[in-house]
């Protein structure tokens, strides 16, 4: 909202007081000014000059040569394009060096042959309106050589106040308002305003006729004798200072009262209205108006309407009709002040998307005390500028309404102990007096009224009043101070310890790289990942088509960027921890359920013939995930062939690990599904091994834990013995670790496989596995006889296996 | 010692000492001390000799043998100081070639700044909670005195999920502060870091999710000058040094009296671009928790009373790091994430 600080200083006494200071000033005690800017700098540049003779351009028709007296003495030579331009006007003028708005800077130029020393302006160059078809003439009595900002009194500052700040302040809507708020500041008084109804004729009363609770008061006053007119320059001035453009007479007098005591109100023209009355009733269900934008609009029973007789003439409290609109030729008005329910108002003007300033106001719950008032004040107003004007009837005053004004009990203890400050009784009062409220001494506080624009939504509760109190007395006046209690440590979070292990880990030892995706997940990403049709928590109004989806798992955002980091870097390492969830298991409170998750991608080049065994995406973020699950010090889980798959996931190429009592997989290990690497842009020069994993934190916190003892150090070294095996291609390779277990019977202590081979030296259908095994007594040093008989039942066992030994050496 | 033998061992240390490695140190010893060196010929012929001559002859041989040693062991000691010497030198080093590379991942700035601040904030008997991103309209506004129709829901540009409008993308992590109290015995601190979405037009400074961390104390006899002390400790903790700060009233309907609080910009001392040329940095809305959310919790606002605060973590990053577009931070781009 934009305020003029000569429009409130016609409200309250600004003297000494810098609009700088009077906006840190509401910024600390009342609302959050956003801006502050001088009113048409360019005003106080520009000054008046007498036009003393003008003659015409030797040279061009259209061009006059001005002899003007701008104070300074030599009158200057301008020459001017505008027909209006006379001899013994006042005007603007811009001297060279002057800049005017769009960066124009005025310079002393030849125009066809003849030297001008400036401009005379017009209004529209000076951006004070859309007139170009001539000159500015100022009035007669502006002093020569002063600038024109000086001369006309309309030096002004535009002070801009969040309107967030304002949702709670209907009574702000207004300057009157704010100059309130400014009284309470600096204590001083409001300067009186008029609110008495002027006399009026003994007509019948305007025919008002309420049918719906939404309008709980509805002052018609009609008007008769007023017309078409161009608004007087005081009133003109303070629009144009707060932006709003000057149009005519009646419309700006209405858009007046409202910017100065916050009160909207609409403007008919009574010649267009039926000899019935107005209604005020509910929308029928397609029912349309048009309205004064031009617009159709489409209506629910959800909208009041402002109806003559029957004919819809208002969208209430939002828009007027086009029909019932004041023209030139408006003699008669009707002027309607009205109290709307705020929801209503609300309700319509989101649904429609048509806010206006009356909608702003009365979506903010106005005081129904107000209407009666405001229409004396317009009245009052108009009559001062045209006294032709006349009330032929009382105002009619329809509605069931009940001043809001109420009284709180305020404990003053109360506002010390939440302050924290011991402000005495007395400073108590004073403010709350200062801000308008009746303040009445009691046993241990105030009995305090509120007074009505107050009372409608904003202070209702006696904590209300300790904040009405705290900012005035300013809350940089009270200390700061130390909380004191005792401080118990926090009950363990294991899923938080479990985050920031797993983020240690894999931004550590594994070097991965965090990702925060979007919880909304694209359609084109499920369509591509065949994900769609699952069932998705969607929202009905996403920030762009195709994103209204919640998503489910993790997976898909790491595939999203895939393409863009592959193309830079040959190793992508990504993870994310994060949520997911799922609809079709709500609680009966119909809550989705949540999912914890940890998602995990690593895509590289496919390894070359020479790489090792172990050096394949999948096999990588095995180890990864492995060594992340031992980190977390729970048991090892039982992997198994992934089974009931997402659709991101090899269907032959992929592992779930779980645990005891826990339905859900702890984790889904895969390459990606052959079929989608194109879809992701991974083919010709960035085909990639891309391996993912999806881990479940819900599970994981299930899962048992390992025991942390200590393992004492072997006292009698071990022997290492490597073997190979050559076996058929399908049977596992665990039935060789159990071989090698058996074989040892007990001396066993750790296996590794070091290769891994398939090639046509061991024949079709066969593989190789090479492992290294220590063994190890508790009880004694082993020896090449126990060597020998380990292998030698393990040769055994491996004819069981149908494999063969192939090598075995200490 | 005979003249021949004083002529072998003076032969014996010019060559000792002339040799330049160790290696032709070890040829020269096997020359002279080794299995069939000078020594072990003196020795061999030591049987063939009179008797009388045998003792002084053995004698001899032995001395000759100590002395090439002694050379050998001091020219060895001589030749390793000059290595170390010439290892020393340091020659062919380039002190302008780069480090060796280390391969690293990375914690998302987010984390990062959450993790200082959950510690900061445990420090202080603050405890770390968490909640839904898809919440319930009760506790996103109803419980927290935004009841149906109230003209602040507007502001909030809330995404609302499909079905019968009790579930929304919670617009600020506020919701977690009636969570709380239904489920934890007061008096208790809470931090709540997480997402929270907003529908509005994406654009460098705008994003429809960010991160937040809201705050909230419940004890008895809180005040604002106990508000006002925690949120210089916080500030402290996250620039590391004491800024001025100011509190002024802000409406938000769950707190009562409510306010904004704004820092001193800590970038500059007379206006700058992040300030907007105010010197002030608008940091933390805040505030006491209103009475009618208190009741929600199940909490007598009689007895107990706190206050709450909302931390911009997404713009706590983009502060500290200098990033002008918040988009970088949600996304998968290596090319961001791989600088934290």
């Amino acid at each position: 909202m934009y305020v003029s600080y000569r429009w409130l200083s016609r409200h309250v006494d600004l003297t000494g007081i810098s609009p700088e200071q009077l906006c840190d000033d509401l910024t600390l005690s009342t609302a959050e000014v956003e801006g502050l800017e001088r009113f048409a700098p360019h005003l106080s540049d520009v000054v008046v000059g007498s036009v003393l003779a003008r003659e015409k351009h030797p040279d061009a028709d259209k061009l006059s040569v001005c002899t003007v007296d701008i104070g300074q003495g030599e009158p200057a030579t301008i020459v001017c394009g505008a027909p209006n331009v006379a001899t013994g006007q006042k005007v603007a003028v811009a001297t060279p060096g002057t800049v005017l708005p769009g960066d124009f800077k005025i310079k002393k130029s030849k125009i066809r042959g003849v030297t001008s020393a400036g401009m005379i302006c017009s209004v529209s160059e000076l951006e004070l309106g859309d007139e170009h078809d001539g000159i500015w003439v100022l009035p007669d009595e502006a002093a020569v050589g002063v600038p024109v900002a000086d001369a006309l009194g309309v030096d002004d500052w535009v002070i801009e106040i969040d309107n967030k700040s304002l949702t709670h302040r209907p009574d702000l809507w207004g300057h009157r308002g704010i100059a309130g708020e400014l009284g309470a500041i600096y204590s001083r008084a409001l300067q009186p305003l008029c609110f008495e109804m002027p006399a009026h004729g003994q007509a019948t009363p305007y025919p008002v006729q309420i049918e719906s609770e939404a309008c709980s008061r509805y002052v018609a006053l009609p008007i008769d004798g007023a017309r078409a007119q161009t608004s007087p320059d005081w009133l003109r001035w303070l629009l144009l200072a707060i932006g709003q453009r000057p149009i005519d007479l009646l419309v700006d007098l209405s858009n007046f009262v409202m910017l100065d005591i916050g009160q909207p109100n609409h403007t008919f023209d009574r010649q267009r209205l039926s000899d019935q009355g107005i209604t005020v009733r509910m929308a029928s269900a397609g029912e349309t108006m048009q309205t004064l934008d031009g617009e159709e609009r489409k209506l629910q029973p959800s909208d009041l309407l402002i109806c003559s007789d029957t004919q819809p003439v208002a969208l209430a409290g939002i828009m007027g009709g086009e029909g019932s609109k004041v023209g030139d030729d408006t003699k008669a008005l009707l002027l309607e002040v009205a109290t709307f329910d705020a929801t209503t108002v609300r309700r319509t003007s989101s649904r429609l998307g048509l806010r206006t300033d009356s909608s702003a106001r009365f979506e903010k719950s106005l005081d129904p005390t107000m209407p009666m008032r405001a229409a004396a004040y317009f009245a009052r107003l108009l009559q001062e500028i045209q006294p032709e004007v006349s009330l032929p009837a009382a105002p009619t005053d329809a509605g069931d309404w009940t001043d809001p004004a109420h009284s709180l009990m305020l404990r003053t203890e109360r506002v010390r102990q939440a302050l924290g400050k011991p402000i005495p009784d007395e400073e108590i009062g004073d403010i709350l007096g200062r801000l308008g409220f009746v303040v009445e001494a009691q046993n241990d506080g105030f009995a305090v009224g509120v007074p009505s624009p107050r009372a409608t939504k904003d202070v209702t509760i006696e904590r209300d009043l300790v904040e009405e109190v705290g900012r005035i007395y300013r809350y940089g006046n009270i200390a700061e101070r130390v909380m004191t209690a005792d401080v118990r440590p926090p009950p363990p979070d294991e899923r938080r310890v479990f985050v920031r292990r797993i983020q240690d880990r894999l931004a550590g030892s594994a070097h991965f790289h965090e990702a925060i995706g979007y919880s909304f997940v694209d359609d084109d990403l499920l369509e591509k990942l065949g994900m769609l049709s699952l069932p998705h928590v969607r929202v009905v109004n996403p920030a762009n088509q195709g994103q209204d989806k919640v998503r489910r798992s993790i997976v898909p955002s790491l595939l999203s960027g895939l393409e863009t980091n592959r193309r830079r870097l040959s190793d992508v390492r990504l993870f994310e921890v994060g949520k997911g969830y799922l609809p079709e298991h709500s609680n009966d409170r119909g809550e989705p359920r949540e999912r914890h998750l940890v998602g995990l991608v690593l895509a590289a080049p496919p390894p070359g013939k020479q790489a090792t065994f172990d050096a394949d995406g999948f096999t990588q973020l095995y180890g990864v995930v492995t060594d992340l699950l031992d980190a977390l010090g729970l048991e090892a889980p039982e992997w198994s062939a992934g089974e009931a798959l997402p659709s991101w996931a090899h269907p032959n190429k992929a592992l779930c690990a779980r645990y005891p009592d826990h339905d859900e997989p702890a984790v889904i290990l895969a390459d990606l599904e052959p079929g989608l690497a194109p879809a992701f842009g991974l083919s010709g020069d960035l085909t990639s091994d891309v391996a993912l994993a999806e881990i479940s934190l819900d599970a994981l916190l299930d899962a048992p834990r390992r025991g942390s003892r200590y393992r004492p150090i072997p006292r009698f070294p071990g022997i290492k013995v490597d073997v190979a095996v050559a076996l058929p291609t399908e049977t596992p390779s665990a039935s060789v670790v159990e071989s090698i277990i058996k074989a040892g019977k007990g001396s066993v202590a750790d296996i590794e496989l070091f290769d891994l081979y398939r090639g046509e030296s061991i024949g079709a259908d066969r593989k190789s596995l090479a492992y290294h095994v220590l063994l190890q007594s508790e009880s004694r040093t082993l020896t090449d006889k126990d060597e020998r008989k380990f292998l030698k039942r393990f040769e055994e066992l491996l004819g069981e296996l149908g494999a063969d030994l192939r090598g075995g050496s200490g | 010692m005979s003249q021949d033998l004083e002529a072998t061992l003076a032969e014996a240390k010019q060559k000792i000492l002339a040799c330049e490695s160790a290696h032709a140190l070890k040829d020269i010893e096997r020359i002279y001390v080794g299995k069939k060196g000078v020594v072990a010929g003196l020795l061999a012929k030591i049987p063939g000799l009179p008797a009388a001559q045998r003792r002084d002859a053995g004698k001899t041989a032995n001395q000759l043998k100590q002395a090439v040693l002694q050379a050998v062991t001091a020219r060895q000691g001589e030749l390793a100081s000059s290595e170390i010497e010439a290892q020393r030198s340091g020659a062919g080093f380039d002190a302008t070639l780069p480090p060796g590379r280390t391969v690293r991942g990375s914690l998302h700035p987010i984390t990062q700044v959450t993790r200082e601040l959950e510690d900061l904030f445990q420090s202080m008997g603050y405890q770390v909670l968490d909640g839904p991103e898809v919440e319930l309209d009760y506790y996103n506004f109803e419980a927290l005195n935004i009841p149906a129709n109230h003209p602040a829901r507007d502001s909030h540009d809330t995404f609302f999920c499909e079905g019968d409008g009790h579930l929304v993308m919670r617009t600020h992590t506020s919701p977690v502060q009636v969570r709380a109290m239904e489920r934890l015995e007061p008096p208790y601190r809470i931090v709540v870091p997480g997402k929270c979405f907003r529908q509005e037009t994406t654009d460098a400074s705008h994003d429809h999710t960010f991160h937040q961390m809201e705050g909230l104390v419940v004890d008895k006899d809180i005040s604002v000058a106990h508000l006002i002390g925690a949120m210089k400790t916080l500030l402290r903790g996250i620039f590391g040094r004491d800024l001025e700060v100011r509190l002024r009233p802000g409406y938000f309907p769950f707190v009562e009296p409510g306010f904004e609080l704004d820092a001193r910009c800590p970038f500059c001392d007379s206006g700058c671009s992040v300030c907007k040329r105010t010197t002030w940095i608008e940091l933390l809305p805040c505030g006491l928790v209103h009475p009618n959310v208190l009741r929600a919790g199940g909490l007598d606002p009689d007895e107990w009373g706190g206050f709450a605060f909302g931390l911009g973590l997404s713009r706590l990053v983009m502060l500290r790091h200098g990033i002008d577009d918040v988009r970088h931070l949600l996304g998968c781009d290596l090319r961001f994430l791989e600088q934290f």
